[in-house]
């Protein structure tokens, strides 16, 4: 039984055989396949359906999924609860009248599963109480009754289980651990992980695809007791975690070919400061490390905060489990992470509390409203600042042409800042003139996000304590680079005018094969460490940020900046026209914060340097630095000291998110050629992992092209 | 101040993983006294710029013709350069748009070079630094040493690569300057150390012998040529050689590969590669093992 590695390293095994054995029929989609056979749970037989009013017909399809959807106990789990709905893996809640979905779902937060388990969801119930009685006879009782007709479902789902485990004697130690938790609070680790895993698996049976947020924050206590009472041993405790991981790839079904199959936002962090300040590191961090170094799964992206005081022994695991590839782990810049959030407003012990959402955008948990926009800012000087290349356009300098580009970027920002108010309506009397949007159900995440059970308003509806908008530009690196072109080619070296350049750029470069190349060969683009050009991202990022944050308070939003593409350079290829910096119309561009393929000469430290020359502390929801590594480059100990070289510069230069991955292009297209030998090969798509041969040809080929030059 | 030295450089390389610990930044510096037939770097081999072409990457527009003063480079189907007119001006490679034609060999003084080493010093932590690397850095004489000097007095961890064949005075003064040094052995045969690097190996026993004497940290560097040095012999050899050295390193195999032929093509010459001198992996591991076997920590 072996857990593929692109390095050829045999990983090492510390899980008992039956834990293995359970991982590989997992990976190996047996229980992905499973949830083909219901795909979600029919209301039709509800009277008058179409006559209730949506938050009815929500509570009554999540009621529906409680009493009816399938139950599974798998062979030897250690943990149950199986969200076992087909079309939940659409983002969907799995429930239909007339053989069509009725809602959609919610995804790109992490849910508040601290108060789970501190407090336990009586505790949570008895606040929805109090609520109902609040708001009743308001406009807000419809939303606290729904709260608590989704906690009856929640009930009736645990019911279900703790019958079907109390026949079975093999299932004894899970019955027993399942009658309290997730309802009461939890005592032991063993229920601890339970009632995090109940928690999630019934969010995401009704289709939601919350993240975990910090494991060993959340968990490392409740260890630490039970190995100090002599209640559980590091190994057992690793079995028990891992079944967690393993359980978690439920939804592996090798369907959904495309942007690959593994991305339910199911983020994990580890490491870090507590609130006080106060390291997290703990037991749990390294047992974490070991599950996805042992079994290489890709299904929870796993983030690693670093800071300068970060444990060489730390640093050290974290690039051993990175090695084998995969790109299941990537690492923050705590301290930038922490300062950027302090800048946008958060007190200091919140910051510290950050976890991600799905990707890499930071959150705080439990806490945040979070969508982002994503943009592509190559089309935008393409098509708005150089008029698509049709009208007559001049400047007197290079000064002129980028004042112009970002009073581009300020009216985009704001129509679509202001255009995505789709959640919100005019409203006179209130003080910013907008009110929340009456919007779709959603009460299950609700219940489970500080501020929407006390204010009587949903996750959509403005209830949690933090509504985050956060717009995120695209296409930088190939928008520095052509404006460096521009620079360079019009305005120091006078090669010819800014309208006979766009001649040729109307023509895709053809007939313009010498200049192309010189452009291409003869200038320093974005991510070599040449300060010139590396000066104009800086400048760049710095003038979104403050136009985003300028739009704060508008609705009732906060505007933090960030950076992505999160793969969207396909999308948009077709698209884009040819740019200045010698690419043809249509071609496949940088990822992320990373540089333009191809134009990156200077190796991963070079490239560091020029991403970290940036203030990343104004970019609060982040931004990503892709960065390929061979599996030669990091092989022996010399590899090892690389990567923590690596991290350790990324953190002392400021650094803000990094996504190294450890692949060769080479192996890629062995997989292309001979998918079936490569089913469980993951590589690091963007702000998830996908497994490789899920990905379709066009995701395939981009993956490969930025593993050649990254 | 002797930082206004200048030395001639080929390429300075971020991020080098296997020229010594930790991340390092290595200075790959021009001119070498040896020829050896199996040179991976022959870019580095003359001591002053050369002009490099990349046949390749060229794409015929005259631009290198139009700016050359003698008339050396023929374009058209029978594209070519001729080396016996080129009066290395450059002119061609500095109005080359492609990067086909590339001067290689740049003068660069002290403060320069460690401005560009300066840059990661972020990612050196405690074991990485600066490699002199070439190339014979000695054969640089004074302006190695400054270099060196200057590296040590920014706090920068230093390594030098060399084949030991220099002045012997200059290699003792480099060794307070030099944290590691990696030192090649080409051969213990004195025969085929003459046939194949054009030198004696005496004169490279002797500077071990004095820079040892020194106490300088040392690590061997041998490279592995199939057929040539593959034999025990050779390996036992070896072993007595880093026995010998007081404050041993370790010992790195280098398997010989063809890819310096391919490089000599773009300086003009021909490529004298050889894929039969490749050694399998077999051989590396048992050269390794041969060597371990004697009690030798092999990297």
């Amino acid at each position: 039984m072996n857990f593929y590695t692109p390095n050829g390293g045999e990983r090492p095994i510390r899980l008992s055989a039956s834990t293995r054995a359970f991982a590989h029929d997992s990976l190996g989609r047996k229980y992905g396949l499973d949830t083909l056979k219901t795909d979600a749970i029919p209301l039709d037989d509800i009277e008058n359906f179409s006559a209730l009013t949506k938050v009815e017909k929500y509570d009554l399809a999540i009621r529906k999924i409680a009493e009816n959807a399938p139950i599974r106990l798998c062979e030897g789990e250690r943990l149950s609860g199986a969200a076992t709905l087909g079309m939940a893996i659409r983002h969907l809640i799995p429930a239909t009248y007339a053989g069509k979905s009725v809602f959609s779902s919610i995804s790109h937060l992490t849910v508040n599963f601290e108060d789970v388990l501190k407090n336990g969801v009586r505790a949570i119930r008895q606040r929805a109480e109090n609520a109902f009685l609040k708001y009743r006879g308001t406009e807000k009782e419809a939303f606290s009754q729904s709260c608590l007709n989704c906690l009856d479902a929640f009930e009736i789902w645990h019911g279900r289980y703790l019958k079907a485990l109390e026949k079975l004697p093999e299932y004894g130690d899970n019955y027993e651990n399942l009658k309290r938790v997730p309802f009461a609070p939890a005592t032991t680790f063993y229920e601890a992980v339970q009632s995090i895993w109940f928690t999630f698996a019934f969010l995401r049976l009704c289709g939601n695809w919350p993240g975990i947020g910090r494991m060993d924050y959340l968990l490392g206590d409740y260890l630490k007791r039970d190995l100090k009472n002599g209640r559980i041993t590091l190994d057992e405790a690793r079995e028990i975690l891992a079944h967690f991981f393993i359980k978690g790839c439920e939804w592996i079904n090798g369907q959904f070919v495309g942007s690959g199959d593994a991305q339910h936002y199911q983020n994990i962090l580890l490491a870090g400061m507590d609130e006080d300040g106060n390291e997290v590191t703990n037991e749990v961090t390294y047992l974490v490390l070991d599950i996805l170094e042992e079994l290489g799964i890709s299904d929870f992206p796993t983030t690693v905060r670093l800071n300068r005081s970060t444990d060489e022994a730390l640093l050290r695991r974290v690039a051993e489990v990175m090695r084998y590839g995969g790109g299941i782990l990537a690492v923050y810049n705590e301290d930038t992470v922490i300062s950027a959030l302090l800048k946008d407003g958060y007190d200091e012990r919140e910051a510290r509390k950050f976890a991600n959402d799905g990707c890499w955008e930071v959150q705080i948990p439990g806490k945040t409203y979070f969508i982002y926009s994503p943009f592509d800012s190559l089309q935008l000087l393409q098509q708005k600042t150089l008029r698509g290349y049709e009208g007559d356009v001049s400047f007197a300098d290079f000064e002129a042409l980028y004042s112009q580009y970002k009073a581009d970027l300020f009216d985009y920002i704001e129509s679509f800042a202001c255009g995505r108010a789709q959640r919100f309506q005019k409203d006179e009397t209130s003080a910013n003139g907008w009110k929340w949007a009456e919007h779709n159900p959603c009460t299950l995440v609700s219940i489970f996000e500080e501020g929407c059970i006390e204010k009587g308003l949903s996750y959509l509806e403005g209830g949690p304590v933090y509504n985050i908008h956060s717009p995120h530009i695209g296409g930088l690196a190939d928008t520095v680079n052509s404006l460096y072109a521009i620079k360079k080619l019009v305005y120091d070296e006078k090669r010819l005018t800014l309208s006979e350049l766009i001649d040729i750029l109307k023509k895709n470069w053809e007939g313009e094969e010498v200049l192309r190349q010189y452009v291409l060969n003869r200038y320093t683009y974005f991510g070599n460490d040449s300060d010139e050009v590396d000066a104009l991202a800086a400048r760049l990022l710095s003038d979104f940020a403050d136009i985003c944050v300028s739009f704060n308070g508008r609705c009732g939003y906060r505007f933090p900046a960030g950076v992505s593409t999160f793969g969207r350079q396909l999308e948009w290829s077709p698209k884009r026209l040819a740019s200045p910096h010698g690419r043809r119309a249509g071609e496949v561009l940088a990822a992320n914060c990373s540089p333009t393929p191809g134009t990156d000469r200077e190796g991963a430290t070079a490239m560091i340097r020029s991403y970290c020359k940036a203030d990343l502390s104004k970019l609060a929801t982040g931004a990503a630095l892709d960065i390929k590594l061979l599996p030669s480059s990091v092989a022996g100990e010399d590899g090892l000291q690389a990567l923590m070289a690596l991290f350790r510069g990324f953190v002392a230069l400021g650094g803000f998110f990094m996504q190294p991955d450890v692949v060769d292009a080479t192996l890629l297209r062995e997989a292309q050629v001979h998918p079936e030998e490569y089913q469980t090969l993951s590589v690091r798509v963007s702000g998830w992992n996908a497994r490789f041969v899920t990905l379709n040809q066009e995701w395939q080929d981009m993956v490969i092209e930025q593993n050649e030059h990254g | 101040m002797s930082t206004d030295k200048k030395l001639i450089v080929t390429e300075i390389q971020r991020f080098c993983m296997h020229d010594g610990p930790g991340v390092r930044t290595t200075v790959f510096l021009k001119g070498c006294p040896l020829r050896c037939a199996w040179c991976h770097n022959p870019e580095t081999q003359k001591g002053r710029a050369e002009l490099l072409f990349y046949q390749n990457k060229c794409v015929s527009c005259g631009a290198c013709a139009a700016f050359c003063p003698v008339s050396a480079q023929k374009t058209g189907a029978e594209r070519r350069i001729d080396r016996d007119r080129c009066i290395s001006c450059f002119a061609c490679a500095e109005n080359c748009p492609t990067g086909a034609l590339v001067m290689c060999g740049k003068e660069m003084s002290v403060e320069e070079i460690v401005e560009v080493v300066q840059k990661d010093s972020a990612f050196y932590g405690k074991d990485g630094g600066v490699t002199l690397s070439g190339g014979e850095p000695f054969a640089q004489g004074e302006a190695t040493l400054a270099l060196l000097r200057a590296c040590k007095t920014r706090g920068l961890t230093t390594a030098v690569e060399t084949c030991g064949y220099a002045d012997g005075t200059l290699l003792r003064r480099a060794s307070p300057l030099t944290d590691l040094f990696l030192w090649d052995i080409k051969d213990t045969d004195e025969a085929r150390h003459m046939q194949y690097t054009g030198v004696s190996h005496r004169a490279i026993y002797e500077n071990l012998r004095a820079v040892n004497e020194t106490g300088a940290r040392i690590r061997l560097r041998c490279i592995l040529v199939n057929g040539v040095n593959t034999d025990r012999k050779h390996y036992g050899r070896l072993a007595e050689i880093a026995r010998y050295i007081r404050h041993f390193d370790g010992l790195e195999i280098l398997a010989y590969h063809a890819y310096g032929g391919t490089k000599s093509v773009f300086l003009g010459l021909k490529d004298n590669g050889r894929v039969d001198w490749i050694p399998s992996e077999q051989q590396v591991l048992e050269a390794k093992e041969c060597l371990r076997s004697s009690g030798i920590r092999v990297l």
